[in-house]
């Protein structure tokens, strides 16, 4: 690594300030897991990095809404977020997910901003925050805006975000009852990055009807991605043997898949097409 | 841009200052004040090897940047046995054997400790669920368990 510049700025708009609209080697920087990986093998090398430390106080709250939803500052840690009641109460499946995300000590450190910007596909808070139908609110120079966390990513590690553009708050929006399921295949160790994720989010009519359907895939693909097809053969119907089936085969039809070295693109076409409906099933259980 | 900058924090208890450069990560900070317990093994956050406390928090070191300890407290494996005495838990890997080289050793014992001060009776799934983190070439991991376990055991008679 090669020495950068670097700057503690002590407001969120005094650091969109800091960063540059048409320089990618300015970059901000909040737990720095992710940079840190990609600056030793010098794959990014920045000219100045703009800590977000200073600003942690003020966006590193998990507050619960009377109405279920839940709000996470940038800067909370993934740690954080695992243990906090408000979250686990509201949204179940978020524990079971964050403790197989890497291990403890990257959880301590790496924020839900970092883990939601950084834009590599194999990551799992995207695709679990995508199935929630979760929002960012993201602070730029001319003001925010409010970007749903399945259209922000482009293709490997490239998002819709500017380069001056910060990730202030994450709102995940209540379940009202919906259920949620999100599984993560890994072909090494339970905490490895995945082969595949996939995360399903169901709102009943009655104990066997679907009303709506989220089905989103991560990880097997170049992007988080919602499988329309899938989701649209799910509303209105019955669950049942015959569904499932139906469903795996449209899903493993529709999503893309790209070979990589947790595993070839046929081998996850095949994980798509056993894991879906487990997951379903999960959901439902 | 390369000039070095001064960081100012607190060390195993005392305050401290270093001149690094910006690129230098936490391991190497450590190295610099001539504390040579967390290494970089890995380099990519998986191992362990390099695990210090931020305000005690466990990080890998490896993927820390040394300016971000600035204002904050650091605790290294050589603070443990200051005192004169080893800690319960450095006791307890000596009695379980869980080593034979060594060099995980500083990681698993500085995460077995916060493990026992979050969860003070854990189960063998948590045990090695917490611990996943942490890789031993010498494959001790059945004594790495034993030894959490026996210091669990050690620390709750201590408190009794
Ligand atoms: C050993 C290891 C194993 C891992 N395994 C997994 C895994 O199984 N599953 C998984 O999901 N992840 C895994 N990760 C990745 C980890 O989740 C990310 O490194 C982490 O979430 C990034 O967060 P950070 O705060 O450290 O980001 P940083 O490194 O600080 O930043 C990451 C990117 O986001 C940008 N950024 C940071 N904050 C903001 C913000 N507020 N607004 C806009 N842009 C911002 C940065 O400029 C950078 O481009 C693993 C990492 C390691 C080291
Ligand atoms: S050297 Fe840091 S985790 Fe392996
Ligand atoms: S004792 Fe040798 S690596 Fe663990």
């Amino acid at each position: 690594m090669i020495p950068f510049d670097w700057v503690e700025p002590a407001s969120l708009k005094e650091a969109v300030s800091l960063l540059d609209a048409d320089d990618s080697t300015v970059r901000p920087i909040s737990g720095g897991t992710a940079l840190m990986l990609m600056m030793k093998p010098g794959f990014f090398v920045p000219s100045r990095l703009v800590s977000l430390a200073k600003i942690e106080a003020d966006y590193s709250s998990i507050r619960a809404g009377g109405d279920g939803s839940l709000r996470v500052g940038a800067m909370t840690s993934l740690a954080e977020l695992e243990r906090s009641a408000a979250a686990i109460v509201n949204f179940p499946v978020m524990k079971g997910a964050l403790q197989t995300l890497s291990n403890i000590r990257v959880r301590n450190v790496a924020r839900v901003g970092g883990a939601l910007a950084h834009g590599d596909p194999h990551m799992d808070l995207p695709p679990l925050f995508a199935t929630l139908g979760a929002r960012v609110s993201v602070v730029g120079p001319d003001g925010t805006r409010d970007i749903a966390v399945e259209d922000l990513y482009l293709g490997y590690y490239q998002t819709v975000l500017k380069n001056n553009e910060l990730i202030a708050e994450a709102i995940v929006p209540p379940l009202n009852g919906a259920r949620a399921a999100y599984k993560k295949i890994t072909s090494r160790s339970a905490d490895d990055w995945p082969a595949l994720n996939m995360g399903v989010r169901l709102e009943m009519a009655d104990a066997n009807t679907i009303k709506a359907a989220r089905v989103v895939l991560g990880a097997a693909s170049e992007r988080v991605t919602r499988l329309a097809q899938t989701e649209s053969l799910l509303t209105g119907a019955i669950v049942n043997d015959g569904l499932l089936k139906r469903v795996s085969e449209s899903a493993a039809a529709e999503a893309r898949f790209v070979s990589d070295a947790h595993g070839s693109a046929a081998y996850k076409r095949e994980l798509l097409r056993v894991y879906l409906p487990r997951t379903i099933k999960e959901a439902l259980s | 841009m390369s000039e070095t900058r001064t960081i100012r924090f607190t060390l195993n208890g005392r305050p401290a200052s270093a001149a690094i450069q910006s690129h230098h990560n936490l391991v190497e900070l450590l190295h610099q004040l001539g504390l040579f317990g967390a290494r970089e093994s890995c380099g990519q956050g998986l191992c362990g090897c390099c695990t210090v406390l931020v305000d005690d928090v466990a990080v890998s070191g490896c993927l820390y940047l040394a300016l971000g300890v600035n204002g904050k407290s650091v605790t290294t494996i050589e603070h443990l046995d200051e005192s004169g005495t080893l800690s319960p838990v450095q006791q307890a890997f000596i009695e379980a054997g869980a080593f034979q080289c060594g060099f995980c050793t500083p990681g698993f014992v500085l995460m077995t400790h916060q493990l026992l001060k979050q969860n003070p009776d854990p189960s063998e799934d948590e045990i090695r669920h917490y611990l996943a983190g942490n890789l031993c070439r010498c494959a001790a991991y059945p004594e790495i368990v034993e030894a959490v376990r026996l210091a669990a055991r050690t620390m709750k008679q201590a408190r009794a």
